[in-house]
């Protein structure tokens, strides 16, 4: 009897609800149901805003203030505003000057807390490189992966700097940087060619000594770092550690700066389009050739000059593979470089607020979507081609797909992102066979195909993908209107810019690299003893091994 | 012949440079890919197989 009540009460209780629904819904129609709007109702006009209207705005009391603010109600309102005469109050002077330095705030944060995500990018090539080498040399391959970071800002803050960004000009997102206004140019076909920055010495020449330029300076020497950080890898288990120093000086000094000076910091590449009519000009939104190929080339260089491992090719040039030591941390710093590449890429912009910085939120969806394209594209091929998805293989798929989208990111769309993620995970899984097997190249951890050949892939897709839809400001480099590819309807001036770059990349920086290690093969020799190589480098070159406790082979 | 290749390997650069004094865009893309090729000859073909002659491999 008590079952049947209890259940009549339940069918009431759904009719009424059943019945209420169509009404609760009516009271909230679709959009397209509404009654229309009245036709064209006239704008209302702009009322000016006065000092007097400022003065009324209702701030909340000292003793409300004193109370506390649990809900943030009370906090961030027209008293928080910075007044340049207490006695007249706030003024529209005073709120345009506060709504420009919260712009600016904005850009520092963001790009501040994206340069500390690249910073963190160190760690994840630290240990990608010490578990793709064997455990014998361990301590050698983290402390260069260390030491770079700091051997790399120095060179950078003394020098580097300088020559990259001392002539750049006004960098708007960031305030302006008005210090960094020389750089040095010659004349060729009756065009300027500027080659080298000259403001910014020390951080503190000619007015250097800048907030703007400091934020700028920051961004700018994690990028740099990340470049110097690729070649410890190609080198690997085999490079004298005092060569390694002097060669990362150098490298961060001069070689970087100067093709990042061409390219961002108002040198010759970045003004093709407004000197030689090539589309915008070389473009490369946040450095797939400006930081990787450089690193990537730089790395091949190197690895020429050093040689093989003893054991890396038999007596007939057939190559041998030698085994890294833990693939949980080669993934792992995969996955930490993925995390700092959402500071590359997005931070790029330089700023959150502003002339298309908008489009971080795209910038940073074409970078996820072209890096896991890239370690599905590598795990597919490698699977179909071995029977197995390579693990190691996979994560340089991903860091390949990374890698090439840095330069189209600001610039393509998601589709185009896939597309030039799934080649570079295919291209590097190529490139490692055609290094390792035809240049008969040792190159432990893959860094010149990944960075190098990948960040020459990047480069040159912009001139094939770069949709024609991201507008920063209206120009880019000087020429106005947006990056646009010959897939979208550009007459290929694009992609020869893009091409001269890439040609920059494989013919000068590859010849300085080259000539600077060359010098340090004579003055201070490239490469270790054959003994201490089988040893290990940890006791030889470090003093320390990396896993004392453990017992381990040769 | 690492002098040699180092030259080899620069003057694609210049090519692809000096194609800047070109107006059309098909001749400056023809002129740029053949410095890219010069450039990269003078690496693979020219520099590496001069170290890769006296590679470690072949020494023991």
């Amino acid at each position: 009897m008590r079952m049947k009540t209890t259940r009549k009460f339940l069918f009431l209780i759904l009719l009424a609800a059943a019945s209420l629904a169509p009404r609760s819904f009516a009271q909230a129609p679709p959009a397209a149901a509404a009654a229309p709007p009245p036709a064209a109702a006239p704008a209302p006009k702009p009322v000016p805003i006065t000092d007097a209207d400022l003065a009324g705005a209702p701030v909340p009391s000292a003793d409300a203030r004193a109370k506390g603010d649990p809900d943030g109600s009370l906090t961030g309102t027209a008293s928080d505003i910075t007044v340049s005469d207490a006695k007249k109050g706030v003024t529209i002077g005073d709120l345009a000057n506060q709504v420009g330095q919260n712009k600016i705030a904005i850009n520092f944060v963001w790009t501040l807390v994206t340069g500390f995500l690249v910073m963190f990018m160190q760690a994840g090539f630290a240990i990608v490189e010490t578990g793709l080498c064997r455990a014998k040399n361990a301590n050698h391959t983290m402390m260069m992966n260390f030491a770079v970071y700091g051997v790399g800002m120095l060179a950078y803050w003394l020098i580097g700097f300088a020559i990259q960004m001392g002539g750049v000009g006004a960098t708007a997102n960031l305030g302006g940087t008005p210090p960094l206004s020389a750089e040095f140019a010659i004349t060729l076909f009756g065009k300027p060619f500027g080659l080298f920055g000259q403001n910014g010495l020390f951080l503190m020449h000619k007015g250097t000594y800048d907030v703007s330029v400091m934020v700028l300076f920051l961004f700018q020497m994690v990028f740099m770092d990340t470049a110097l950080t690729i070649v410890t890898g190609s080198a690997a288990e085999r490079w004298k550690y005092a060569a390694f120093v002097v060669s990362s000086f150098l490298m961060g000094a001069f070689t970087y700066p100067i093709f990042a000076n061409w390219a961002w910091g108002g040198g010759w590449l970045a003004n093709l389009g407004a000197n030689f009519n090539l589309g915008k000009g070389y473009c490369d939104f946040a450095g797939s050739g400006v930081v990787h190929a450089v690193g990537g080339i730089t790395a091949l260089a190197v690895s020429m000059i050093i040689g093989p491992r003893i054991g890396k090719y038999d007596r007939t040039g057939k190559p041998n593979a030698i085994l890294g030591h833990d693939i949980v941390l080669v993934l792992l710093g995969c996955f930490i470089l993925a995390f700092g590449w959402f500071g590359f890429n997005p931070g790029s912009t330089l700023g959150a607020s502003g002339n298309g910085a908008l489009r971080i939120g795209s910038v940073a969806v074409n970078t996820m979507l072209a890096g896991m394209a890239g370690g599905f594209g590598a795990m597919l091929y490698m699977w179909t081609r071995y029977g197995k998805p390579d693990a190691s293989m996979s994560g340089n798929g991903l860091l390949a797909g990374l890698v090439a989208i840095t330069a189209p990111s600001g610039f393509v769309n998601p589709v185009g992102s896939v597309i030039i993620g799934l080649i570079a995970g295919v291209l590097v899984c190529l490139s490692v066979e055609f290094v390792d097997r035809v240049l008969k190249v040792d190159d432990p951890v893959g860094a010149i195909s990944v960075h190098g050949t990948n960040g020459l892939w990047g480069v040159i897709s912009i001139g094939l993908f770069a949709d024609g839809k991201s507008n920063y400001g209206g120009s880019w480099n000087g020429v106005t209107g947006s990056v646009t590819g010959i897939f979208y309807g550009d007459n290929g001036g694009q992609l020869v810019a893009q091409l001269i770059g890439v040609v920059t990349l494989v013919g000068f920086v590859f010849t300085l690299s080259f000539i600077f290690n060359l010098l340090v093969d004579w003055f201070v020799g490239q490469r270790v003893s054959a003994k201490a190589e089988l040893e290990g480098l940890d006791l030889p070159e470090m003093g320390a091994l990396g896993y004392p406790e453990f017992e381990l082979k040769s | 012949m690492i002098f040699i290749g180092l030259l080899v390997i620069m003057l694609g650069f210049v090519i692809s440079v000096l194609s800047l004094a070109l107006h059309s865009v098909g001749a400056q893309l023809a002129v740029v890919l053949f410095g890219l090729a010069v450039s990269l000859y003078g690496i693979m073909g020219v520099l590496n197989r001069a170290y890769l002659k006296n590679a470690i491999w072949k020494k023991g």
